[in-house]
């Protein structure tokens, strides 16, 4: 409200003082991303000094392996974040892919790559179901979706009551194997960053943020409530069936348990990259810095030798130093206007 | 020539309040004509239903020969009408470019926005209309309101409309914008495109316009071209002859006591150099156009949004940083807000709870609430205020809107605060409540209250208020009294403004 | 009595009187005393922890640190204790008011700094979580003193002691809620801070003050959860995420705040108990009652959302009388 001036200031008040203070603006706008560089930038210097090798290809290839399940699940979850939502299924989804993996793949390819097709069409579908119940019956994202994860971690469990099941020897060198020197997840993040700069630029991508920052102003240009509910959520199925599929490369088994270990994650690295849980605002490539960071910090904690219990609170202060800073440049941001 | 768009006995009530009751209309393309009217002469209503966001519930509107009746506000803009309205369509977390194009995007064949042509266009458009300098590339949430307002009208003028509709569009703009647009209008008509053209300042419409149609409680009183009326006509039939039985008699009741006294007060850029006082037993009108001070001078004296300068309450220096700190009992002050669904009342919580939510210690013994002490508390009040609910547990968000202010009146009232800051209290209310309203503000001044009343309705102030203090660009412009105190000098004080208009 | 705005409590006791007498059908031993004595102590766990839950949802606000709250209390209490009854005098006194700090960070971060409540409570968990298995090594087994199994199991005069804890908890929690300037400045605060502020109400104490609740409501379930275990261990408050939340939306509070009591939050403990017990009886297995409780939220936040609630519009209104003018 104290944005606007009565009096306008002269065109082309190029003074130094106004140069200042516009950069001041520009760069405290992109604060929200910027801090996590800086974060991540510090724990790899920090990590850097404590090991060997730490900027080279290999352990590039290492780190993104262990992120790639989260950065899935992170995709997804940013643009449900986007939009103004919450996606907490996420959880049951990936449990429920990895035992339909570990259950349904048998040794025949052809087979498991139909089943591979059909976990990932299983994820759009209930997504998007999530996107219908809270649009026509006009319910609260977090229950509907704290309904389906419940559910789905049931037909997880029911399919498959303990950890286990086998995957075929061929899917799971997917995480190992390599090409030009990158490792498959490295390959994988660059199709998942080529996705969003193109997802991000299409009519859907803008209308998502675009709902999240105003649903008011967007419904009343065109958008529809439904549609953009069923894509977004759905999106974030797909991407959490996605995230299972990787996950049992890499573990060789199901688990019907294991996708809670990724809801609260998802959120976190999502929030730390910046993107605000009241829509509108922010990106992928938050997210993946989001994601990078938490890889790290367990890295990290391995190499300083002190328990890995620590991870999680230096996740959690990490977590609120992010929040709270972007939160203070934001109103300095707003500040440097007026 | 034939008129391009035509509106005959067009009606529209809400909730048995009319707003419009008969409204016609005829413009032909290639003119700017204004349309005029006091706050709450239908003019709103009006253009919303041009724009495709309200139905109308009787009457006809013809476009180009044919009959018009827009779904929604797609249809409209389809039919090539483009509204710009003060209440922002936009969409804060996307940049200046793509809130212009927003779901029109040029596309690519990967089905992604193609940024250069949508540069290309925007920059374009806002070369061909010689648009002030705005970054396409500028999210719009940090952009000034002025900038946001160009922003708008530059998404009207996207889809080169037939008719493109201004609706205050000047308010938020400075002079070196507001120039800008009025030689747009010009421009636009010129090259054949009807601008309906709403503004409070007398001097724009005369500068521009080629036609005037004047609104007056809900219809139609007259239509001018432009040269062949001076402005007295036009205030004349903007105000009309009205009903005086709805003010109650007023007595001078002011006594010597000081009950608000202000010296230099002033808000950010929005309110400045304000030296006022409010003595006790008087009704202290606030007048001026929209956005020019009174919201933030009411806010801030209640603690919302920071104030500088010195307040003395009941002749204490007092530091308001909350509502909390305003509403401190008998020396306090309580605000009946502009916004009575998001400000003043929990709409889904009951006339009691609502009544009381301020003063919940009056009826606490022990920390335990006396429902009996409340009760009498809450039928108190909607027996002095009149207010119809079915039972106090009636749902707040239920009631008429008349009844809704009276909740916020009592609510107010039950904190014994004997300084009332009353926000348009009358706004969109029914005429009979307003009339209880006026009373009830003359008979607590007769008790020893201290009112600061804003209204958009001149009138109100005028038959209501001792004294009306008009703010002009969030500075004091005149303060009226007796004979002066008239709807003619107010609005002069508050519309001809300094600069040549 | 509003039957409209009761309706969603009501229905959440309805519903939970028509599970009894499904089960009374198909597990005829269901419903004798013995097993409803040991669903209701069940229940009262759920209920201890949702009592605070249940604050902070109706102050608009939602409290993911419970589980790491519960569970250090759980494991300090038994290793502070080591199996001895006396040091509980100032034990739980302690641990109750390390709660209700740690729920007081939670209300200054969410109310004082903005951070939105999913990210502060997140936040607060796991660095409970880190800091009480950094503490413990990971593997604590000690096991609970005597005076805190008979708070969980004993009985007096026959009567679960949990049980008497249980109902006063209700009744203290109801009074706050429908008899105090806090219960009124929670809801007005729930349903829209900006109302409130406007109103005097001091919204930053009273958002505060409902997370110190809920700290403490989960410090002392944990405790009383040793109790019932006998001994403290890792990652048993991880189900009470889930439980405190469901057991509050069943009792029919609006997750943006608001709405809701905790009467209904106790038929919510109870309904989410009784599926419980009642799937092994059917030969379920637990995958099958996490689908139930999936169900059975849907249903009961449908229920009570708008959307239905238009369906039901030939209903009559009892106690409503629509105004002339509205």
């Amino acid at each position: 409200m104290t944005m606007a001036t009565l009096e306008h200031q002269p065109d082309g008040a190029a003074t130094r003082q106004g140069r200042a203070a516009f950069w001041r603006g520009r760069l405290l706008a992109q604060a929200s991303l910027i801090i996590p560089c800086l974060m991540l930038a510090a724990l790899l210097a920090l990590y850097g000094s404590l090991r060997e090798g730490v900027f080279t290809i290999d352990e590039l290839n290492l780190d993104t392996a262990a992120a790639m399940t989260l950065l899935l699940a992170a995709t997804g979850q940013t643009i449900v974040l986007l939009r103004g939502g919450i996606d907490l299924s996420i959880g049951g989804m990936i449990s429920l892919g990895t035992v339909l993996a570990a259950t349904r793949f048998g040794s025949d390819p052809a087979q498991a790559a139909a089943w591979a097709f059909g976990i990932a069409a299983i994820g759009a579908l209930v997504g998007a179901l999530n996107g219908a119940l809270i649009t026509v019956l006009r319910l609260q994202p977090f229950l509907v979706t704290l309904a389906t994860w419940s559910i789905l971690s049931g037909t997880a469990m029911i399919i498959l009551p303990t950890d286990g099941g086998s995957l075929p020897a061929g899917w799971m060198k997917f995480g190992f194997s390599q090409w030009l020197g990158l490792s498959s997840s490295v390959w994988l993040l660059l199709l998942l960053l080529a996705f969003w700069f193109w997802f991000k630029r299409t009519r859907l991508g803008i209308s998502i943020r675009a709902t999240g920052s105003n649903e008011r102003s967007a419904f009343l240009s065109g958008v529809s409530p439904l549609g953009i509910n069923v894509a977004t959520y759905g999106l974030s199925g797909l991407f959490a069936a996605l995230a299972a599929l990787y996950l049992t490369t890499q573990t060789g088994a199901g688990s019907p348990t294991i996708g809670k270990d990724y809801i609260l994650p998802s959120v976190a690295a999502a929030v730390i990259g910046g993107i605000s849980l009241f829509g509108g605002r922010g990106g992928l490539v938050g997210t993946i810095i989001g994601a990078y960071i938490l890889t790290i910090i367990g890295n990290l904690v391995f190499v300083l030798e002190v328990s890995s219990y620590w991870q999680p609170i230096v996740s959690g202060i990490i977590l609120l130093i992010a929040v709270l800073a972007s939160s203070i440049a934001e109103k300095s941001a707003r500040r440097s206007l007026t | 020539m034939t008129d391009l768009l035509t509106a005959a006995a067009v009606t529209k009530s809400y909730g048995g309040i009319t707003a419009l009751s008969r409204a016609d209309f005829s413009a032909r393309a290639g003119e700017v004509h204004a349309l005029l009217g006091e706050n709450g002469a239908g003019k709103s209503t009006f253009i919303q239903i041009l724009a495709g966001a309200v139905r109308p519930d009787g009457g006809q509107v013809h476009l180009a020969g044919s009959l018009y009746r827009p779904r929604n506000p797609q249809a409209a803009q389809d039919a090539g009408i483009s509204p710009v309205f003060q209440e922002l369509s936009l969409i804060p977390d996307l940049t200046v470019e793509q809130n212009i194009w927003f779901r029109r995007e040029p596309l690519s064949v990967a089905r992604t926005v193609r940024a250069r042509a949508l540069r290309e266009a925007t920059e374009a458009l806002f070369a061909r209309h010689q648009f002030p300098t705005i970054r396409p590339d500028q999210e719009l949430r940090r952009l000034t309101l002025a900038d946001r307002q160009l922003v708008e009208i530059a998404k009207a003028l996207s889809s080169d409309p037939k008719v493109l509709i201004l609706d205050e569009a000047t308010s938020a703009l400075g002079p070196r914008e507001t120039d800008w647009l009025l030689g747009l209008s010009q421009g636009l008509a010129r090259a054949g495109t009807l601008v309906i053209y709403i503004s409070h300042r007398l001097g724009e419409v005369r500068q521009i316009a080629d036609r005037i149609t004047v609104f007056r409680n809900g219809a139609t009183v007259a239509a001018y071209d432009t040269k062949a009326v001076d402005d007295e006509t036009i205030i004349a039939d903007m105000l009309g002859r009205r009903m005086d039985r709805l003010y109650p008699e007023r007595k001078p009741t002011a006594t010597e006591r000081v009950a608000v006294r202000l010296r230099g007060f002033g808000v950010g850029h929005r309110l400045d150099g304000i030296d006022l006082d409010l003595r006790e037993g008087e009704v202290l009108g606030v007048a001026g156009m929209q956005g020019h001070g009174q919201r933030e001078l009411f806010q801030a004296l209640f603690g919302i949004g920071g104030a500088r300068g010195s307040v003395e309450i009941w002749g204490k220096t007092k530091t308001i940083r909350g509502p909390r700190q305003a509403l401190t009992g008998r020396d306090g002050l309580a605000l009946v807000p502009e916004d009575r669904r998001n400000h003043g009342l929990l709409l889904s919580r009951s006339v009691r709870e609502n009544l009381t939510l301020s003063v919940i210690s009056r009826f606490t013994r022990f920390g335990i609430t006396d429902p009996k002490r409340e009760g009498k508390l809450v039928d108190e009040m909607i027996s002095a205020l009149k207010i119809k609910a079915g039972t106090p547990e009636q749902l707040a968000g239920t009631l008429s809107g008349g009844n809704q202010q009276k909740v916020i009146f009592g609510k107010m009232l039950l904190t014994e605060a004997r300084i009332l800051l009353l926000y348009d209290p009358t706004r969109g209310i029914d005429v009979g409540t307003k009339g209880e309203i006026f009373q009830l503000m003359r008979d607590l001044a007769a008790k020893g209250y201290a009112i600061l009343f804003y209204s958009s309705d001149l009138a109100e102030l005028v038959h209501v208020a001792d004294r009306v203090a008009v703010l002009r660009n969030g500075r004091l412009a005149a303060i009226l009294e007796g004979d002066d105190n008239s709807e003619r000098q107010i609005l002069r004080a508050a519309m001809i403004e300094t600069r040549a208009a | 009595m509003n039957f409209r705005r009761h309706r969603a409590i009501l229905l959440a006791y309805l519903g939970m009187i028509v599970l009894l007498l499904l089960t009374s059908v198909v597990a005829p031993g269901f419903l004798s005393a013995t097993h409803l004595r040991s669903t209701a102590v069940l229940a009262a766990f759920i209920g201890i922890v949702a009592l605070g839950q249940t604050f902070v949802i109706i102050g608009g606000g939602i409290d993911l640190s419970v589980p790491w709250v519960l569970n250090c209390a759980a494991v300090l209490m038994t290793l502070l204790a080591g199996s001895q009854n006396a040091p509980l005098v100032w034990i739980m006194p302690l641990l109750l008011a390390a709660g209700a700090l740690v729920g007081m960070v939670n209300g200054l971060g969410v109310a004082l700094f903005g951070v939105p409540p999913i990210i502060m409570t997140l936040a607060v968990n796991v660095i409970l979580q880190g800091g009480i298995l950094v503490y413990t090594g990971g593997a604590p087994t000690s096991t609970a003193p005597q005076a805190i199994q008979f708070l969980a199991v004993g009985r007096i005069l026959g009567f679960p002691v949990i049980l008497i804890l249980w109902i006063a908890l209700a009744v203290i929690a109801t009074v706050l809620l429908s008899k105090t300037a806090f219960g009124r400045h929670l809801y007005a605060v729930g349903t829209s801070a900006t109302v409130a502020e406007f109103s005097g109400v001091p919204t930053l104490r009273t958002t505060v003050l409902a997370y110190t609740l809920s700290g403490f409501t989960a410090a002392l379930a944990g405790m009383l959860l040793t109790g019932y275990t006998a001994q403290a261990y890792l990652g048993m408050g991880d189900p009470y995420l889930f439980t405190s939340i469901a057991a509050v939306a069943i009792g029919g509070a609006s997750i943006l705040g608001g709405s809701g009591h905790y009467i209904g939050t106790i038929a919510g403990a109870l309904v989410l108990t009784i599926l419980t017990g009642l799937l092994p009886a059917l030969n379920l297995s637990s995958g099958a009652l996490l689908i139930v409780y999936g169900v059975v939220i849907l249903i009961t936040v449908s229920l009570a959302s708008e959307a239905i609630s238009s369906l039901f519009a030939f209903l009559p209104r009892f106690g409503r009388r629509q105004s002339p003018s509205a």
